[in-house]
């Protein structure tokens, strides 16, 4: 039909279809209408878009493609974890020493709880060690993303984002010891075992402070203009992304030491206190779709009795840390039992430590990971309602944001 | 006829009322604090009160009833120091200055008590714009008559006392121009400005009255005056200042207002009449304006000088005062201010070197907790 050469070719246009945008448009979608209609977090409805879509769903999002995404996934990680990790301010535990106590022992217990359950479900201590350091963390993106569209503000959201950083720190030290001495078991190279954690810490730790160095010395000549700074954070972090990548080391802990260390570095306060606003937002939709599409949910229904085991252990682990301590923390009881509720959700990290050990040593068998996937499916839906429920019960929530 | 009492109180007595700045270590905006900053300040003993105010970012600090201003300035040391010690382990600044910076008044969050929930609703965002800190301060009166009468003798003086603590240059992330910017939310309301001239406690009886029967007031607390009689404590309030920077001058102000007190009080030295109000308006908005630069005019002796010279020709008539009251020490720091300028002109300073304001709010947490 050469006289029609106008009309467009459907079949071959729809093999190149812009997946990114459709997911990006349908998460919005369904963000805003659970938030109208349900006041409940956005952030539900994106996870839900990628469930639904993702190769455990419809599968219109399929593994290709999804692996397609990865590197927008570490960006967005690399975003979220530098934000809290700049937000975590390391001189309020030397102010409040039991703050840091605190966060010890809520990591200690929810890990010694975990422990407990997975070994009595029968799993080898090692695992069960591996997934109970795995579930100290609290996730941060949901935590910054609630705290955020609540524009909440008070002591408990201080002390959950800085709970949350410290708590996502220990669960990445914990894995990669761990990881050696699962190692041992298997490999035996004691090089491996001695050698590959140091690395990982002490490597992390190494490229966040040149990163950081490097940072504070280009913001001092670009000054305090804020549209200047975000432009060159959002570069910089995109490269320490990629390096930590390309180093073989663990991408969110550089990129919460990164965070960190700008704060602490910054005698002479250039950094102007960024939030990446809207490109943020369009990551952290991505990043949650992509979150919901990973989640296998069918496992959600296998595991779901020792996966409702170790959610309530990981909850009560927690909040016996978080209580025990509050009077000499300087919080009243009340606030502190919903301080402990807003360290529940747990996703994206996770997913990630899951993937990384599952991918370094494939014998953490399909058992664990379901029982752990059950967990981390009940915890991503349940973990922004609690802490929703916990921070408007503080009354640290602007009415108008909701 | 409800009739207002005025208690009787030791004559030149006074008393400091501040209100301050509750802000995030990291962004340096205000933020909401105040509940659980006081919930921890209610477990431990400390010298004063320490209140909640409109808004969460707001506390307010008042102390005991003082003669002299060496135990005014040391209480309000312990109370500052209770305070951070607190606030210090909750992670929140606490700054003075007459307005924050930068903050945007649509953010704020008005604390969940009746009367708060009533005034903002009736003001709507006057309410939230009023989210500005001043310093109050008490001087005691013998009785009625005698408050009037200082209030009205004292009002020539308010353009010196809003000069010296002007410390609102930048309001909603501009400078203002002006010095004092706060004293403009003030202006505002409906019951702002300067109390009528009535100059016996019986006729400030029947007025006040009037304006309750007429439905205008429900009482004493709906006039927003510059200075007002609180008959319960048997003082005049004087409600101009701007919170300084630091405790020691908020008490060096305090002194310095007790000092022109025990000099109207003592010397009688201007006839009050109505037409001490001919330049109120005109004067007070120069030194809201342009702080001590600003010019002060003298209706009945026809001249006009500057606020920083009319407040230096105030130190030969107070001198004699300020040895009676041990008020030396308060009286060379206010000449320090009129020489090397207000807290205004140190914000303006601090703000050229940095060019930002985050900055600037990080600076007067500091310089509020170090005192100088």
């Amino acid at each position: 039909m050469p006289e029609l050469f106008f009309l467009p070719d459907l079949a071959a246009a729809a093999s190149q279809l812009p997946w990114t945008a459709l997911l990006l448009l349908a998460a919005a979608l369904a963000g805003e209408a659970v938030q109208r209609w349900l006041r409940l977090p956005r952030l539900l409805g994106w996870i839900a878009v990628g469930g639904a879509l993702g190769p455990h769903g419809l599968d219109l999002l399929d593994r290709v493609s999804l692996a397609a995404l990865r590197p927008v996934l570490d960006v967005a990680v690399g975003l979220v974890l530098f934000e809290l990790g700049e937000r975590v301010d390391l001189s309020w535990l030397r102010r409040n020493p039991w703050l840091l106590a605190t966060s010890l022992l809520e990591a200690g217990l929810a890990f010694g709880a975990m422990f407990v359950v997975l070994l009595a479900v029968d799993t080898a201590p090692l695992l069960a060690a591996v997934a109970a350091a795995i579930g100290i963390s609290t996730a941060p993106a949901v935590v910054l993303t609630v705290t955020r569209e609540l524009r909440a503000q008070g002591q408990v959201s201080e002390r959950a984002l800085l709970l949350t950083a410290l708590n996502t720190a220990y669960a990445f030290v914990a894995v990669s010891v761990l990881l050696a001495w699962l190692a041992r078991e298997y490999a035996g190279d004691w090089r491996a075992i001695v050698g590959h954690p140091v690395y990982l810490i002490f490597g992390s730790l190494a490229l966040a402070g040149a990163f950081a160095a490097v940072t504070l010395g280009l913001l001092r000549v670009l000054g305090r203009r804020r549209d200047a700074q975000f432009l060159c954070m959002v570069a910089l972090i995109a490269l320490a992304v990629w390096t930590a990548g390309a180093l073989k080391l663990p991408v969110a802990l550089t990129l919460l030491a990164y965070g960190g260390l700008v704060r602490v570095f910054d005698r002479r306060r250039v950094y102007v206190s960024l939030d990446f606003g809207r490109v943020g937002t369009i990551l952290l939709i991505l990043l949650f779709a992509i979150t919901g599409a990973n989640t296998d949910w069918s496992l959600l229904a296998t595991g779901a009795v020792a996966g409702g085991l170790l959610v309530a252990a990981r909850i009560a682990g927690k909040a016996a840390g978080v209580l025990s301590l509050a009077p000499l923390a300087r919080m009243p009881v009340r606030k502190a039992s919903l301080l402990a509720l807003t360290l529940t959700p747990m996703s994206g990290v996770a997913v990630v430590l899951l993937h990384e050990t599952s991918a370094l040593y494939p014998s953490f068998g399909p058992a664990l990971a379901a029982i752990v996937i059950s967990a981390i499916a009940m915890l991503e839906l349940l973990g922004p309602l609690l802490l929703q429920f916990a921070l408007t019960r503080a009354g640290e929530t602007d009415d108008e944001a909701r | 006829m409800e009739r207002l009492e005025f208690t009787k109180s030791a004559p030149l007595s006074m008393g400091v009322e501040l209100e301050l700045q509750l802000v995030s270590r990291r962004d340096c905006d205000l933020t909401r604090a105040a509940s659980d900053l006081l919930a921890q300040l209610a477990k431990r003993p400390h010298p004063g009160e320490i209140k909640p105010e409109i808004t969460e970012s707001m506390i307010e600090v008042s102390t005991g009833v003082h003669t002299g201003y060496e135990t005014l300035v040391a209480e309000l040391r312990e109370i500052r120091a209770a305070l951070l010690a607190v606030a210090e382990s909750l992670n929140v600044g606490v700054a003075g200055g007459g307005a924050h910076p930068f903050q945007h008044w649509s953010q704020r969050r008005i604390m969940d008590a009746a009367r708060m929930k009533h005034l903002s609703q009736l003001y709507g965002y006057l309410a939230k714009q009023f989210t500005v800190f001043g310093q109050h301060v008490h001087i005691g009166c013998p009785d009625g008559d005698d408050a009037l009468y200082l209030l009205h003798a004292m009002s020539r003086y308010l353009p010196h006392l809003i000069a010296l603590s002007g410390s609102s240059p930048y309001y909603q992330g501009v400078d203002t121009a002006f010095d004092s910017s706060r004293l403009n939310a003030v202006f505002a309301f409906p019951l702002s400005g300067r109390a009528p001239f009535v100059q016996t406690w019986d006729d400030f009886n029947a007025y006040y009255d009037k304006m309750r029967r007429a439905g205008i007031v429900a009482s004493m607390k709906d006039f927003y005056w510059d200075i007002r009689p609180k008959p319960e404590y048997g003082t005049i309030e004087i409600r101009v200042f701007d919170t300084p920077l630091t405790v020691d001058r908020a008490a060096a102000l305090a002194a310095y207002a007790q000092a022109l007190a025990r000099w109207l009080f003592v010397e009688r030295p201007h006839r009050v009449t109505e037409d001490v109000y001919l330049a109120y308006t005109y004067n007070r908005f120069q030194a809201c304006r342009f702080g001590l630069e600003g010019e002060f005019i003298e209706p009945a002796a026809g001249t006009r000088r500057s606020i920083g010279e009319e407040i230096l020709a105030t130190f030969e008539p107070l001198g004699v005062h300020a040895r009676e009251l041990g008020a030396e020490a308060a009286l060379s720091e206010i000449e320090a201010i009129v020489r090397g300028g207000n807290d205004a002109r140190w914000m303006r300073e601090r703000y050229a070197d940095s060019q930002s304001l985050p900055d600037l709010v990080w600076r007067q947490v500091e310089r509020f907790r170090e005192g100088r």
